[in-house]
């Protein structure tokens, strides 16, 4: 817990009102380029900072800067170099084999070897310790140790996309602090052995990471240049602007177009933009049990496709960089295509036909989800609405409406997912039609077909598995795609930081002009 | 037994006092420049409220994605065809505050009346009886006022979903309190009055007696305390936009474009302060109202 | 004088039960508290297994008898979503919101009492109303309105405080304005009616009449008579504080019970809901009961009725 600076409290409470003028040099506690110190405002406290145990945006980046993988995809160039591992070979379709770099000590001081590796991945590949995204760690079969510092990985079925996880969301723990504390203790006191470390942790308001001094030089991340980085969890993103337009935050990220095109005019800050890898679409529950049967008839999901004006929403609303998608794919993903997926224009009176022949002339009622980007929800719920389908909206977390589609609740969900930026297709289009929990399709045909893609290991076979299931999930119109979003950041003027597609905020790179 | 804390919270509302309309009751109340002011603007709301379809220029769920946040007139840059301007999803901002009038009236009166039914009954039966009565009526109050309103209503509405009639339901079932209290007090006022006892002597039933006798006498503290929960429930309104729960968009209802605009606050400060104006005026003048008519109910002689 | 305090408690107990059974009843009914607990994609056979362990299959009535014991036996149980004791986590945040509370009430104070006395003073006349308009100011907007329109004044333009978080005093300053501003109005139609009924009693006319100064009678009699009833209108507030910090703990990020109470219901984390409502109305009947008894000390009238 921190210390609070109280000094005469109660009497500073009431005179502070009117005396705030003169007595407050209301100085912040870290005040940015002068204190080396980046103050970083995320409006979500992620549930854990183990990165397994969570699956927020923040709690991706922290597990980036605090915790190393095995290898590192470079954004520039995009190849993959090793981090923790010097090298690797593919031994067969399942087995991959790793050297370990030597000499690199984990923030505690434990050493790192290959006993971290093995005990990290079978840890997490056990689906009995609940790791929250399971796509990200279900395709492990198991790691042995083959000596202090060579392991052996082996998937359950071919799994070509392997170092994209391995790359990305699959962190290194520390195997006897692990075994020792738990993800309970990771995320009470975490450890890990990145460019930074976490030197203090408030659940739910603050978490502070400080330079690791002893980063391993010859890693491709780079130390750490900045010393200090306070990331505070401000609810309000109102707030968060608040901060950044008092001088009092050096970067904020995910602001809604218009402010951030406003807070471009300020002088003591700049906005930085670009397409992500976040696609946006919209899910149509046809399961059994769906609270909107007319959404099991075709005719009634290409009216809704035909019905949503997605070129003047990309246009007005979304942002610079921003592009419609024909596929709910994200188009450099290995295996995203539209090619052959029937196309939907905007075509309102087409779609009220085809409602009509679906036997819904005066449309329908239904219910829509969504947790972000709620001016495009509305957008949206206004195009549905002139085909005569009136859609209400139910607005709230990104946990809730989870649960609630995982639970059946919903019909229609404006959803996004930025894939955890893995560049595969496997990491996207699997998760809603895959047959796990996030499915309100539950397509045979797809789900074959993805397997096809997921587990064969030669490419051509990969692209034409999915490019078959994207047509089938286009020409049947069991989802909506509809575009790509771009991330505003807004930072100090001090600040140079670059904004890459992967939504990854890489603390380690930037510097103060 | 009663409890002196529900007892102060009644006083915070008013005075105490026997009330009997006396004679020139019409003409004290025209002088009451507070009464004339504030139920004057109230008047002038609900005109707008009643008459929005006809002079709101344009449909308030009409998007035009091409003229987004058009500043209003006194900008300069801003066009008469708009003359309020536009919301971030081109929807005419003075069309939306007409409209919005009536979905916030609707909310004030509505919780006022549901409430105002619960607390009033629970009140006068209280007040009246005294006793096992008054005794219930007090734990359930106390219980009621140990639950926090915005909990409860986050609770239930993350439950059953948002919507305008939930939200109302909700509060109407959540603000009865402070009408229980007063009505109580006043009650027991009204209850050891000279006319009270004979009508109870005549062989008046006792719901006779509360319809016919009691009521009538306790009606300007209850429309008092109905002016209040009024202003209360339209801003818990509010609030419960900002935390997401309230009414769903696109409804024009002024709480929630105040926590929609709530966004452009920095920027385009027109989007918020424009329906934040206009309810403040609202909230201000059932205030004004409330307390005016407060001061001409009291006895002669009182503040 | 035991007696009443006898009864007093026995009240206050009843409340606090009755409300932890709401509670527990609308958290039950508000989400399956085995998905909760089982988390993320699990099978219905896990969802289940998590059913009979936990004894969500039992009967409501049991459920809660069983919950209400570990409470008394001091087991709060654990939050789902952070994944610690819950009761740790709900006393950290409570400092803050605490601290939030008291501060708005003396804020409150601060601004009705003055306001209170003058316009009890100037009964009637347009200082009566101006005075009413200010207090009544602060409550015309909704309070996150308000909120961002101090931060847009006091930190951004002005640069006298900072946005938001707790470490230091200043953090407190605008949040304590934007909750005790509405407070204000009740206490001061609570003072400015106390006053006036003292102000007009015989025995001040009398000391008037006498030649005592206008100030002594003011503070020393009259005031001093409204003070009573003003305690006990704290008390009453401090609770409805307590429970309406939402909204300015999430502006301000205020991480206190109030945004903790949001989370935990957006999150579905029953442990930590039903914890947090329990401790509100605990310190609500609390706080009750102690006016109560304060004011039955004080007014022997009142232990009779």
């Amino acid at each position: 817990m921190e210390r609070r600076k109280w000094g005469y409290a109660k009497p500073g409470l009431i005179a502070g009102a009117a005396l705030a003028g003169l007595l407050a040099i209301a100085a912040p506690a870290l005040a940015g380029k002068k204190d080396d110190t980046i103050r970083f405002a995320y409006d979500q406290a992620p549930e854990s900072v183990d990165p397994f145990f969570q699956n927020v945006r923040i709690g991706v980046i922290i597990g980036a800067n605090v915790w190393d993988t095995l290898v590192y995809l470079d954004p520039k160039t995009n190849e993959y170099k090793g981090l923790l591992a010097k090298s690797w070979k593919q031994v067969d379709d399942k087995t991959l084999e790793f050297d370990l770099r030597e000499g690199i000590k984990f923030h505690n001081g434990e050493d790192f070897d290959a006993d971290s590796v093995v005990y990290t991945l079978n840890f997490v590949a056990n689906p009995n310790n609940k790791v929250v995204t399971q796509a990200n760690v279900n395709w492990i079969d198991k790691a042995t140790k083959l000596g202090k510092y060579k392991v052996r990985i082996t998937t359950k079925e071919i799994f070509p996309a392997a170092l994209e996880y391995l790359a990305g969301p699959v962190v290194i723990h520390p195997a006897k602090y692990y075994a020792e504390v738990g993800p309970k203790g990771q995320n009470t006191k975490p450890v890990g052995s990145g460019p930074y470390r976490v030197s203090n942790y408030v659940p739910g308001k603050s978490i502070t990471l400080e330079k690791n001094p002893n980063y391993f030089k010859h890693s491709p991340k780079g130390a750490a240049k900045i010393n200090k980085v306070e990331i505070r969890f401000i609810p309000d993103r109102q707030t968060q602007m608040a901060e950044m337009l008092s001088g009092n935050g050096d970067l904020i990220m995910y602001v809604p177009k218009d402010q951030a095109d406003q807070a471009a005019k300020v002088p003591s800050l700049q906005v930085v933009s670009g397409e992500t890898m976040r696609i946006a679409f919209m899910q149509l529950n046809t399961l059994a049990n769906t609270p909107t049967p007319a959404l099991k008839d075709l005719r009634v999901r290409k009216a809704i496709a035909h019905a949503i004006d997605r070129e003047s929403i990309v246009k007005n609303i979304v942002g610079a960089g921003s592009r419609v998608l024909h596929s709910q794919c994200f188009p450099s993903q290995f295996g995203c295509t539209d090619q052959g997926a029937t196309r939907y224009a905007y075509d309102p009176a087409l779609a009220k036909k085809l409602l009509a022949e679906a036997g819904f002339p005066n449309g329908f009622e239904t219910e829509i989800f969504a947790y972000r980007e709620r001016n495009q929800t509305e957008a949206i719920i206004n195009n549905l609405q002139q085909v005569g389908i009136k859609a209400k909206l139910t607005f709230s977390q990104y946990a809730a409406m989870r649960d609630a589609i995982r639970a059946g609740k919903a019909s229609l969900t404006h959803q996004t997912w930025g894939s955890f930026s893995v560049n595969d297709v496997s990491a996207s289009i699997p998760v809603w039609f895959g047959g796990e929990a996030d499915d309100v399709t539950k397509d045979k045909e797809v789900e074959e077909l993805l397997k096809k893609g997921n587990n064969s290991v030669d490419p051509n076979v990969r692209k034409q598995a999915y490019q078959q299931a994207l047509k089938r999930i286009a020409d049947n119109a069991f989802s909506v795609p509809l575009w790509t979003l771009p991330v505003y950041y807004v930072a100090s003027k001090d600040l140079n930081f670059e904004a890459y597609p992967d939504e990854m905020v890489r603390f380690w790179e930037m510097t103060w002009k | 037994m009663s409890s002196a804390t529900l007892d102060v919270a009644v006083a915070a509302v008013e005075p105490g006092g026997t009330v009997v309309a006396a004679p020139g009751f019409w003409r004290r109340v025209w002088k009451n420049k507070a009464v004339v002011i504030g139920f004057g603007l109230l008047l002038l709301m609900v005109a707008i409220a009643l008459l929005a379809p006809w002079i709101a220029p344009y449909d308030p769920y009409a998007q035009d994605l091409t003229n987004r946040n058009v500043p209003p007139f006194w900008y300069g840059v801003g066009n008469w065809a708009h003359p309020l301007g536009t919301d971030p999803l081109g929807r005419d901002y003075m069309s939306r505050l007409f409209y919005g009038a009536r979905i916030s009236l609707l909310i004030g009166v509505s919780v006022a009346i549901i409430s105002g039914l619960i607390g009033t009954a629970m009140g006068m039966v209280a007040g009246y009886f005294g006793g096992k009565s008054d005794m219930a009526v007090s734990f359930l109050v106390t219980t009621r006022l140990s639950m926090p309103v915005i909990l409860v209503a986050l609770a239930t509405v993350a439950l059953v979903g948002g919507s305008l009639w939930i939200v109302i339901m909700v509060l109407g079932l959540l603000k009865w309190d402070r009408f229980a209290v007063v009505m109580r007090s006043a009650t027991q006022q009204v209850r050891s009055l000279d006319y009270v006892a004979a009508a109870h002597a005549a062989g008046a039933s006792t719901t006779r007696v509360l319809l016919g006798e009691v009521l009538p006498n306790v009606l300007p503290h209850l429309i008092v305390v109905a002016t209040l929960e009024a202003a209360s429930a339209i801003l818990l309104e509010a609030a419960l936009s900002f935390l997401g729960l309230g009414v769903q968009p696109p409804l024009p209802a002024w709480g929630l474009m105040i926590s929609e605009a709530k966004s452009y606050m920095f920027f385009s400060f027109w989007l918020i302060a424009i329906p934040g104006a206009a309810l403040a005026l609202l909230i201000f003048a059932i205030n004004l109202a409330g307390d005016g008519l407060r001061d001409l109910l009291a006895p002669e002689g009182r503040a | 004088m035991g007696g009443y305090i006898l009864k007093r408690l026995g009240l206050a107990l009843a409340v606090a039960l009755a409300v932890s059974m709401i509670a527990f009843l609308l958290l039950r009914l508000s989400g399956d508290p085995a998905i909760a607990v089982a988390g993320e994609g699990a099978r219905q056979a896990d969802i289940e297994l998590v059913r009979h362990t936990y004894g969500f299959d039992r009967p409501l009535p049991v459920q809660y008898v069983d919950w209400l014991g570990k409470t008394l036996r001091g087991d709060f149980g654990e939050s789902i979503y952070f994944k610690q004791p819950a009761a740790p986590l709900i006393l950290a945040k409570l400092e803050v919101t605490m601290l939030l509370g008291l501060s708005s009430i003396l804020f409150a104070l601060a601004i009705s009492v003055p306001l209170g006395v003058l316009a009890a003073v100037y009964r009637n006349s347009w200082i009566d109303r101006l005075c009413l308009a200010l207090a009544v100011l602060g409550q015309a907007l909704p309070n996150f309105f308000f909120a961002l329109l101090l931060i847009m004044l006091l930190s951004i333009t002005l640069h006298w405080l900072p946005v938001s978080g707790s470490d230091t005093w200043q953090h407190f300053v605008m949040p304590t304005i934007a909750l005790g501003y509405y407070a204000a109005p009740a206490f001061m139609r609570l003072i400015r009616a106390g006053m006036i009924e003292v102000l007009e009693a015989d025995y001040i006319r009398t000391a008037r009449a006498k030649g005592l100064p206008a100030s002594t009678v003011i503070f020393k009699h009259a005031l001093r008579n409204a003070a009573v009833p003003v305690v006990a209108l704290a008390a009453v507030q401090l609770g409805f504080l307590l429970g309406g910090s939402v909204v300015i703990e999430t502006i301000f990020a205020l991480d206190g019970l109030g945004y903790l109470a949001y989370q935990s219901i957006t999150f579905k984390d029953f442990p930590v809901m039903q914890n947090i409502v329990l401790l509100l109305s605990v310190i609500y009947v609390v706080l009750t009961l102690a006016s109560d008894i304060a004011n039955a000390w004080l007014d022997p009238r009142i232990r009779v009725s």
